[in-house]
């Protein structure tokens, strides 16, 4: 994914549409803030989840950290390679390091994240 | 916040700093699993500067830390090191400790930042006691290498020095101290410079192929695996040695500050015990997070983090006494997490007994 393609959430996530589904993985910055990446739990296929819902945990060796659903809609998948491969959202969080896809979204709710300006913006109040 | 001699020469370094006991310190390097696994293999320096370092010159001074601690700091040999606790009045732990008999009168006292305010009002009103703290840098170089790494850059002295010994010496013109001792399960020693010291050390030994920098992130994996408590999170003041997994070290014929306390709750016996607790998978149990046994708290998690050389969730945890032996099957934190207590080490191939021949 390109960062320039993606919405962002304001606990720095991001969601991006490939092939009719939208993937969610973290940021860059999140990445770096959590450190090596130890343990990834991720949400059930087929559940049905709501925005802002506690939907997955990231584990670094510092700290658990809870991930949330960026918009409604049901899981479709989720990227088995973490299990074993957690650093692989250390690597490369924008590609071979997303956590799950979402289909039957109201694509309207993407409205309500932020475009890449408005989050490289929300970005300088975060350091 | 305070910084150590070795701020400017980290920085230089990639570290991430941030607040350590009113201290600014490196919680990480290349990256804590990175550093972890190079001291397990090789060796790795740690800035440990914010410690707390007092010379006890004399027998008043002596008797004077003698009397705060359960182990027998008077009739301890020349050159060797012992590990002890500081107690308040109730047997709680102020602060743990290590004691080195420097020469026939006198000894050189580590203790920890945290509490080294209250530690120095304890001790410094006795003649003879020094606190050095200001003056003196602390680096740790632990790893299989450290010795051969150390030799190389002019510690002959240390070529015999045994698990748990401690000498003066020299260093490019310093007086410095040396202990073989840390905090790693590995071979390693701990290095007392003056501050003016502490720059050349540093980049002496970070200039080896085989040294890497470390931060406190990887100094909390490497003592966490093999159980070693920290102040602050393992120990407290609320707590006594026997609570602490330190049962065995307590001099019950000597007096100290606490001793009363201790021993009415060794003849009660129903105190908890620290102990070792792993997770079953890549998930680790947390400081806080409530023990539970057929869904009832039964203890809590003072200590944990991904085990990066076990692959699971290391930790240490207060538990019941008939919890306390290894195998016993338990949850832990708001999802339950299985967890199993442990015998320490958990991580069981530390080099750090390794014995050197000449």
């Amino acid at each position: 994914m390109t960062p320039d393609t993606l919405r962002y959430t304001e606990e720095h996530e991001w969601i991006g549409e490939l092939n009719g589904q939208y993937l969610v993985g973290i940021t860059d910055f999140a990445q770096s803030q959590l450190g090596d990446i130890t343990y990834i739990e991720l949400p059930d296929v087929d559940r049905q989840v709501e925005a802002g819902e506690e939907i997955a945990v990231v584990e670094s060796v510092k700290a658990a950290s809870d991930i949330y659903a960026p918009i409604s809609g049901k899981i479709a998948g989720i990227n088995g390679a973490l299990d074993a491969n957690p650093e692989l959202t250390n690597k490369d969080p924008l590609g071979e390091g997303w956590f799950f896809k979402m289909t039957d979204v109201d694509v309207t709710e993407l409205d309500a994240l932020m475009d890449v300006s408005a989050y490289r913006t929300y970005l300088e109040t975060c350091s | 916040m305070r910084q150590t001699p070795l701020r400017s020469a980290y920085e230089n370094h990639g570290a991430k700093v941030v607040d350590f006991h009113g201290w600014a310190l490196p919680v990480q390097f290349a990256g804590i699993i990175q550093e972890h696994q190079h001291t397990r293999n090789k060796a790795g320096l740690f800035d440990c500067s914010h410690m707390g370092e007092f010379l006890l010159r004399g027998h008043d001074a002596a008797a004077a830390l003698d009397r705060l601690v359960f182990s027998d700091m008077i009739n301890l040999r020349i050159g060797l090191c012992r590990y002890s606790a500081i107690l308040n009045d109730q047997g709680g732990i102020i602060d743990d400790c290590v004691a080195l008999r420097l020469s026939e009168d006198t000894l050189y006292l580590v203790t920890n930042a945290g509490p080294l305010e209250e530690v120095d009002a304890l001790l410094s009103g006795t003649p003879g006691v020094e606190n050095i703290s200001d003056d003196t840098a602390k680096i740790d170089l632990q790893g299989p290498l450290a010795r051969d790494i150390l030799l190389g850059a002019g510690f002959e002295a240390l070529r015999t020095m045994k698990y748990w010994n401690g000498a003066a010496m020299t260093w490019e013109g310093h007086n410095i101290v040396v202990t073989r001792a840390g905090y790693t399960g590995e071979v390693g020693y701990e290095i007392f410079v003056p501050n003016e010291a502490a720059v050349p050390l540093w980049e002496r030994l970070v200039a080896h192929p085989n040294v890497a920098p470390c931060g406190l992130g990887a100094r909390d994996t490497l003592r966490t695996e093999v159980g070693y408590p920290l102040n602050g999170e393992d120990l407290a003041a609320d707590k006594t040695p026997l609570e602490s997994g330190m049962a065995p070290l307590v001099k019950w014929e000597k007096d100290f500050v606490g001793k009363a306390a201790l021993e009415t709750q060794r003849d009660a016996g129903t105190h908890s015990v620290l102990t070792a607790i792993r997770s079953r998978d890549r998930r680790a149990p947390r400081h806080g997070f409530d023990i539970k046994q057929d869904g009832t708290v039964v203890g809590r998690v003072t200590s944990g983090t991904f085990g990066p050389s076990v692959g699971y969730g290391v930790g240490l945890a207060d538990l019941p006494r008939d919890l306390s032996k290894p195998g016993i099957e338990l949850t832990a934190g708001p999802r339950d997490m299985p967890i199993e207590t442990a015998s320490l080490p958990i991580y069981k191939d530390g080099t750090c007994r390794k014995k050197f021949d000449a």
